[in-house]
């Protein structure tokens, strides 16, 4: 879009940090001429909590539920990351059953957390509906959570050496019947959402990040895969078990506009959450028993050196590089965040935008604001 | 030009039509789940009148924490294990002679405490404290509802410092009475 020829004097409005549709505390320093964006900025930090610091003054097997309130609604994921960049650091071996647990319960946390993005997208869009169809699925997966670890948000499931605890027998069947509901539920998702005109017609054509650009400014996830990136590092660098599981790559093609749009990042969420259905089944398949922790790892004490351990999570690539003085708890702990990437990338796209777009904007690169400001 | 005023006008109702087709497939899909949740037991009396009735949590359900300090040995292995600190220990190492009983499965108890204190207004409800318990004395009820008017009401006291004659120098015991923290 072209910015039109100045006609008004700017205004500056803030945008939150308590609008509903910032998906949390974000505030986006809009500079508007009339209703098209000139600048956007986004300013951070108000939920700040100093994760890192936190990771230097806690145990190692600690730090793990502050993971969890990182990115809240993917908290499996984060755990798995922070005890793979652990485990690599101490080169422990886990067992079969806990690695094929770890990469299930993430898998589910995943569609967990792609439900909820393709709820509150249609909010912010107009659309309420979706919303709950989402949620009633998304329940389901957190009750699946609240038998196996007992917390329904802030799991501390996977822990380093393993997990924290196997699963109950009613796991198993009740996990099946959500592998089929979820079958069922996504076309009808793509029936009540995907094709609707009224939504195609907001997302259609707005926000697009071309390849180059997306690649440019760190962007991943779905958010790069959007742009017609096939970039996932649960295929390009595998972790855990993910070599031995079969799945595709979904990238956005532009089926209903420019490749790279917010239709398309919104779409590659959906697809994404077929082929994790798929990754569910296939772990339930594996699961054989045997122990899920590894021995030797209740107090642990890495040795000295450094580590950076990457991986998939909902919303891109979760970083952890983690430096030990062979001592009780971390030197120091860095976070690369996914979401943080993903958001900066705002501020270039935005401008030429109307600003009812900039909410369809925010909700497709899908933050999650305690990541973000950790 | 004239061509491009008609083509403008199909588009025009061309997107009409399409918004309201597309709004009709999602009618039906709210319209058959409607039905469904009318005729489907299995959605009958979904509301539950909460404070009467309750939901069942699952079991190993991570909520208040419970610490039966009778069968406590007062190693302060879950103080160390607390990633945000809000488990607060005083304790003593018993006198020469002083026999302060046995735990439930007859460990002898060598410390007593002063002071086992559980400040909730910081707790994470991680479960590590109880998970490196060795006499799984600190459990994690399946408590959830306990909105107290005032923090004092999450600050959880669980030695009771009227079983010793004397308080140590330093050590501090709660002046209000130990609050009875009741596992649902």
């Amino acid at each position: 879009m072209e910015i039109l020829e100045r006609t008004s004097d700017v205004m500056v409005i803030n945008m939150g940090p308590q609008h509903p549709s910032t998906h949390g505390v974000l505030r986006v320093e809009l500079k508007t001429d009339g209703e098209v964006i000139l600048e956007a900025t986004p300013h951070l930090g108000y939920l700040h909590r100093d994760f890192e610091k936190h990771c230097e003054a806690v145990l190692w097997g600690g730090v793990i539920p502050y993971t969890d309130r990182m990115d809240y609604v993917a908290a499996m994921n984060n755990n798995f990351g922070y005890c793979l960049a652990v485990e690599k650091l101490l080169g422990t071996e886990i067992p079969e059953r806990a690695s094929v647990l770890r990469v299930l319960v993430s898998e589910l946390n995943r569609i967990a957390s792609h439900l909820l993005a393709f709820g509150t997208y249609g909010i912010d869009i107009g659309a309420f509906t979706p919303f709950l169809y989402a949620f009633r699925e998304r329940e389901m997966i957190l009750d699946l959570f609240e038998h196996c670890c007992g917390a329904r948000l802030t799991y501390n499931y996977i822990r380093i050496g393993g997990v924290s605890r196997d699963l109950p027998p009613e796991f198993e069947p009740k996990c099946r019947r959500l592998v089929r509901t979820m079958r069922e539920a996504i076309p009808e998702y793509n029936n009540l959402l995907s094709y609707n005109q009224i939504f195609v017609a907001r997302t259609r054509d707005i926000g697009v990040i071309p390849a180059e650009l997306a690649i440019a400014w760190g962007c991943t996830g779905p958010v790069l895969r959007g742009s017609g990136v096939k970039w996932d590092l649960r295929k390009d660098e595998p972790y855990s078990i993910y070599p031995e599981l079969q799945f595709e790559v979904p990238v956005g093609k532009g089926e209903v506009g420019t490749v790279g749009d917010c239709w398309d990042r919104y779409m590659v969420r959906l697809r994404e959450m077929e082929q994790s259905v798929d990754l569910v089944e296939q772990c339930l398949d594996r699961l054989k028993p045997g122990p899920v922790m590894a021995k030797g790892t209740r107090s642990v004490k890495p040795p000295k050196g450094e580590v950076y351990h990457r991986t998939e999570t909902p919303r891109g690539e979760l970083g952890f590089y983690i430096v030990s003085d062979g001592g009780k708890k971390a030197y120091r702990c860095k976070v690369r965040s996914p979401c943080f990437c993903n958001l900066s990338i705002l501020s270039e796209i935005a401008p030429g935008h109307l600003i009812a777009d900039m909410v369809a904007l925010i909700g497709s690169i899908d933050i999650v604001l305690g990541e973000v400001d950790r | 030009m004239h061509g491009d005023w008609v083509c403008g006008v199909y588009e025009y109702f061309k997107a009409i039509f399409l918004g309201i087709w597309s709004t009709l497939v999602g009618m039906r899909i709210t319209m058959a789940r409607f039905f469904d949740y009318v005729k489907d037991p299995l959605y009958q009396g979904v509301t539950v009148q909460y404070p009467t009735e309750r939901w069942k949590v699952a079991e190993g359900y991570r909520g208040m924490l419970f610490n039966d300090i009778d069968d406590c040995i007062v190693c302060s292995q879950c103080a160390n294990e607390c990633p945000a600190d809000c488990i607060i220990i005083d304790a003593e190492k018993a006198a020469k002679g002083e026999d302060l009983g046995k735990t439930s499965n007859g460990t002898p108890k060598k410390i007593k405490a002063w002071r086992f204190d559980i400040d909730l207004n910081h707790c994470l409800y991680c479960g590590l404290c109880t998970e490196v318990c060795p006499t799984e004395c600190l459990i994690m009820t399946d408590a959830y509802d306990y909105a107290t008017y005032s923090r004092d009401g999450l600050y959880l006291l669980f030695a009771r410092p009227e079983k010793y004659t004397t308080a140590p120098a330093g050590a501090s015991p709660a002046a209000s009475p130990a609050p009875e923290a009741k596992p649902a």
